[in-house]
């Protein structure tokens, strides 16, 4: 009798895909560069124009042809009292302020080149968001992903469309309700994932929400770097992965090349969980930034959006002068196994091959 | 960013009397610089005011009486949308 390919999963039959990787991405070369290895890529598209969505989205179907790639969003799922740029500023305590002053002179921060990029954004309301997903809609995008928030309301229109919908989810109830509405696929992030991530771990989260999901394929996230990851993954129950940090220093990506060393030499200890960027749990590469308000002396960290406010001349500046001791990316804890720039094909197909090999390990074939 | 492409899209306010009054948690969140989602949470009593955003509508509640929010967060309301509220009295 023929023995099952393990990497073939009812993800690869809902999408026609060769292996269950799924890569999110911001930059569109590895988008292309992985949909055309066999796997699936998203397009993170959160902070950019739905001129810039079309645009994107044209510009892939370039590369990949008819193969399907995905488009995500983050939808909002609350919104506070509406301030302008200046009376949120107006409202940062004068003392976290002489306390970044301080960053400043310690690390002998300079001032940012450009514009601060936070402040010229203008932030996402429901009309922009509604706005972005009109785009999403128009083009027929072969799968969208809501990053936050639920994709019910749209779910109707997007399926008579022939898109599929997945939905990234942290806590177990909201991919119980998530699925109930009609989700396509759901992906399920653990507290090992880069950015903000909720607290429960992967190895939990995951076969929690594979015991409710029926018929829906559940992919892992969080950590998720090397086939043996996926391996793990597969025996967990998930019908695939979802990886991010594991593109940002491929051959491909547009990420800094000093972003790039920097993930090359970390390990799972160079990450922190920390609220000190945006006010919110997120896991980003240590930095000058992270040691200071790591300090019993640091006052407390102030809630969104005023830390990210505090935070985000830091980052256009270490940005703008590329100083490393002050440059950070958001990074899950499974970047201790990224130890070269390899092109994102290759990374494909080395995943490819450790899970197979995983795969017989266990089983005892030679 | 471009938030005018697709002109205004049409708010319609209305009150859900089964509802009102509920206590619920919400997982709420949004984005934060660098395009990255974050989550928060709260946990208050819904008044029952909601608003339809456009079409398909997107629903929206108002949860008040905060006895949970994000450490710091500046005042004692939140509007969260629909499918993140979770009823705590049913």
């Amino acid at each position: 009798m023929a023995k099952k390919n393990p990497l073939h999963t009812k993800l690869c039959d809902m999408l026609g895909i060769e292996f269950p990787i799924i890569a999110f991405t911001h930059c569109k070369d590895v988008v292309g560069a992985v949909v055309n290895a066999g796997g699936f890529a998203v397009l993170g598209e959160a902070m950019h124009t739905p001129d810039e969505i079309a645009a994107d989205i044209k510009w892939i179907r370039s590369r990949v042809g008819d193969k399907p790639f995905g488009i995500d969003l983050v939808l909002p799922a609350s919104v506070p009292p509406a301030d302008t740029l200046e009376q949120l500023l107006a409202k940062i305590p004068e003392g976290h302020r002489k306390f970044v002053q301080g960053i400043k002179e310690r690390h002998k921060v300079p001032e940012p080149k450009n514009p601060v990029a936070l402040h010229q954004w203008g932030g996402l309301n429901q009309e922009m968001a509604r706005a972005q997903l009109d785009v999403l809609l128009d083009e027929r995008v072969p799968v969208f992903v809501s990053g936050l928030g639920s994709p019910a309301f749209i779910l109707k229109a997007m399926h008579e469309r022939g898109m599929k919908v997945f939905g990234l989810i942290g806590k177990t109830r909201q991919a119980k309700r998530e699925i109930e509405a009609g989700v396509d696929a759901i992906i399920a992030q653990g507290y090992d994932a880069a950015g903000h991530t909720g607290p429960i771990g992967t190895f939990s989260i995951v076969p929690e929400v594979v015991a409710i999901a029926g018929d829906t394929p559940v992919m892992a996230a969080g950590g998720v770097t090397t086939g043996r990851h996926l391996a793990a993954a597969l025996c967990l129950g998930a019908a695939g992965v979802w990886t991010g940090t594991l593109w940002l220093a491929c051959r491909e990506s547009d990420s800094d090349m000093i972003v790039k060393e920097k993930l090359l030499a970390a390990t799972s200890d160079d990450t922190v969980y920390s609220r000190c960027i945006s006010g919110m749990p997120m896991r980003i590469l240590k930095c000058a930034w992270t040691e200071e308000w790591g300090k019993p002396d640091a006052p407390a960290v102030l809630p969104a959006p005023y830390q990210m406010l505090l935070s985000a001349e830091y980052i256009q500046a270490a940005n703008d002068h590329r100083r490393p001791d002050l440059m950070t990316e958001a990074a899950g804890q499974g970047v201790d196994f990224i130890k070269a720039m390899k092109p994102a094909r290759q990374i494909v197909f080395d995943m490819v091959d450790e899970a197979l090999a995983a795969f017989d390990d266990l089983t005892g074939d030679e | 960013m471009n938030n005018k492409r697709h002109g205004s899209i049409p708010a319609r306010p209305g009150f859900d009397a089964a509802i009102a009054g509920k206590r619920a948690e919400c997982d709420g969140g949004g984005l934060v610089a660098g395009g990255r989602a974050a989550r928060q949470e709260f946990t208050g009593m819904l008044t029952g005011e909601y608003v339809d955003h456009g079409d398909p509508p997107w629903r929206w509640y108002l949860l008040v009486d905060l006895s949970r929010k994000p450490e710091g967060y500046p005042t004692d309301a939140v509007w969260c949308e629909s499918e993140s509220v979770f009823l705590l009295d049913d």
